[in-house]
């Protein structure tokens, strides 16, 4: 099977602190000293991710399960290309399409319809792609009371579902979800659920982030146990 | 650059029309205030320059004058205004979710752009009451504004990167512009400075581009070619620096935001 998502060897640097802890000063020193440091902390740094091995299927679901802060968010942004690794190396084959917020690109002041446009466009729709599946969305959303309301009156839990609906729409081939399934109600979500399958069946890769080991187990076909940046246990 | 954006182009343009909803959304007169900073400060200056202080500064109509010296100032000056803060007002895109992250300040421009447009109709208008002689050098206006153009894409792409880094550089831009504004020949022209000064002032790169923006158009003078090449190779190299440096400083816009 063909791999959709490959990293080897990753490892993240982030810093403790804010970065305006450092001066400007600082930075024009650090300028001229040579970058060799990439393998050592220095001071107010630590380990995000520690050498973090994975690879992903075509058609594959993969869970990432564990503890707050330990990495798997951070896996799910850098295979988005939103951050790029300290040290190692990623490979994605193909178009991703990452539902690791909800609703991020909404602006408040935009009706739920325009910003159906807006979010459409940023997950790499075109402007006649989003509108056919305008209604598709709307109706997926079961919003169409509310759709020309600006979303700053919206509900989150309208907001998620707009969200979700928008995001499922697009042509993607690698889906990064997480910990959506979070918010929305018991009949929304069991939907969020189907429609997830549906498209595992479509041969859409997956990487899922959750705390709800229940949930996981029903969409995951394996799933990562990770602690303090490493996959401590898989099954 | 073109690679990066070609699939993209449907995020710019949405990003154009939102900026442009957004804006005049909630606003009763809409577009025409992209028309009244431009006007406003004419009256000002036309008043200050008739009866504050009288000094000749040209034989054409002080109103004209002004105006064309302000509309490419305007566009130069609101554009770096719309570009610097905008990576920094969409953090919350920049660290969820990847897109060729330069669509932003280059909307901020393209939003400076259209209100150009709409303030160029005044100017046209104005040719028109001054009955002005338009000669062929009016077809120097689009060399020249492609000069501005891509001067102000080199200034906002690295302006733009570096407030992710210190938001200094917002608060520095707001002042420096309008120094800027005063060493640029908007109310008056270098046509009557000394040679030396003349040089000084020539630094500027929108010396060149605003001093011959009004020359082609109300004098119907024309662009001595050798320094239109030499501003054009001289923009065109910021460019790809500028480029270079938001390429380099992308990486870790996420991060450090």
């Amino acid at each position: 099977m063909e791999v959709k998502v490959n990293l080897i060897d990753v490892w993240k640097k982030y810093y403790l602190y804010n970065i305006f802890h450092r001066s400007l000063r600082e930075d024009l020193v650090n300028l001229f000293k040579f970058k060799g440091n990439r393998n050592n902390l220095s001071k107010g740094e630590f380990w995000a991710l520690k050498g973090i091995n994975l690879s992903v299927k075509k058609g594959e679901c993969v869970g990432l399960y564990g503890p707050n802060g330990a990495g798997k968010t951070t896996i799910l942004k850098l295979i988005s290309k939103v951050t790029y690794p300290t040290k190692g190396k990623i490979l994605v084959n193909g178009k991703v399409a990452p539902l690791i917020e909800i609703g991020a690109g909404f602006h408040l002041d935009l009706t739920g319809r325009e910003n159906i446009f807006m979010n459409g466009a940023i997950l790499g729709m075109g402007i006649s792609e989003i509108r056919k599946k305008v209604a598709s969305i709307i109706e997926f959303s079961e919003l169409e009371k509310f759709i020309d309301m600006p979303v700053k009156r919206y509900s989150s839990g309208m907001y998620l579902r707009l969200g979700f609906s928008i995001a499922i729409h697009s042509e993607a081939d690698i889906f990064l979800i997480d910990e959506i399934l979070a918010v929305g109600d018991e009949a929304f979500q069991k939907k969020c659920i189907e429609k997830i399958l549906s498209l595992k069946k479509q041969g859409k890769t997956m990487v899922v982030v959750s705390h709800n080991m229940a949930l996981m187990e029903k969409l995951a076909d394996r799933i990562l146990y990770i602690k303090e940046g490493k996959i401590v246990e898989s099954a | 650059m073109y690679k990066r954006l070609k699939n993209y182009q449907h995020l710019f343009l949405i990003f154009i029309w939102r900026e442009f909803s957004i804006r005049y959304k909630q606003s009763s007169i809409g577009v025409l205030w992209a028309m009244l900073q431009p006007l406003s400060m004419m009256l000002l200056f036309t008043f200050v320059f008739t009866y504050v202080m009288p000094i000749k500064i040209t034989d054409y109509p002080y109103m004209l004058f002004f105006y064309s010296g302000l509309l490419p100032w305007s566009f130069f000056s609101s554009a770096l205004n719309y570009s610097i803060p905008s990576l920094t007002n969409h953090y919350n895109l920049i660290t969820k979710i990847y897109f060729p992250r330069e669509i932003l300040p280059f909307s901020g421009i393209a939003v400076a752009f259209i209100d150009f447009l709409i303030a160029s109709l005044i100017y046209v208008l104005f040719i028109i009451i001054f009955k002005i002689k338009i000669t062929l050098q009016i077809f120097w206006f689009l060399p020249l504004l492609f000069l501005l153009f891509v001067f102000i894409i080199s200034l906002s792409l690295v302006l733009s990167a570096l407030n992710v880094y210190y938001r200094d550089v917002k608060l520095a831009t707001g002042f420096l512009i309008q120094l800027w504004f005063f060493a640029t020949p908007v109310f008056y022209s270098i046509d009557k400075l000394s040679v030396k000064l003349k040089l000084i002032l020539f630094l500027n790169p929108l010396t060149f581009i605003v001093e011959n923006m009004r020359r082609c158009v109300i004098e119907g003078r024309g662009v001595i070619f050798w320094q239109y090449l030499i501003m054009l190779f001289f923009v065109l190299t910021l460019l790809y620096l500028s480029y270079k440096i938001f390429i380099h400083t992308e990486k870790r816009f996420a991060d450090v935001i």
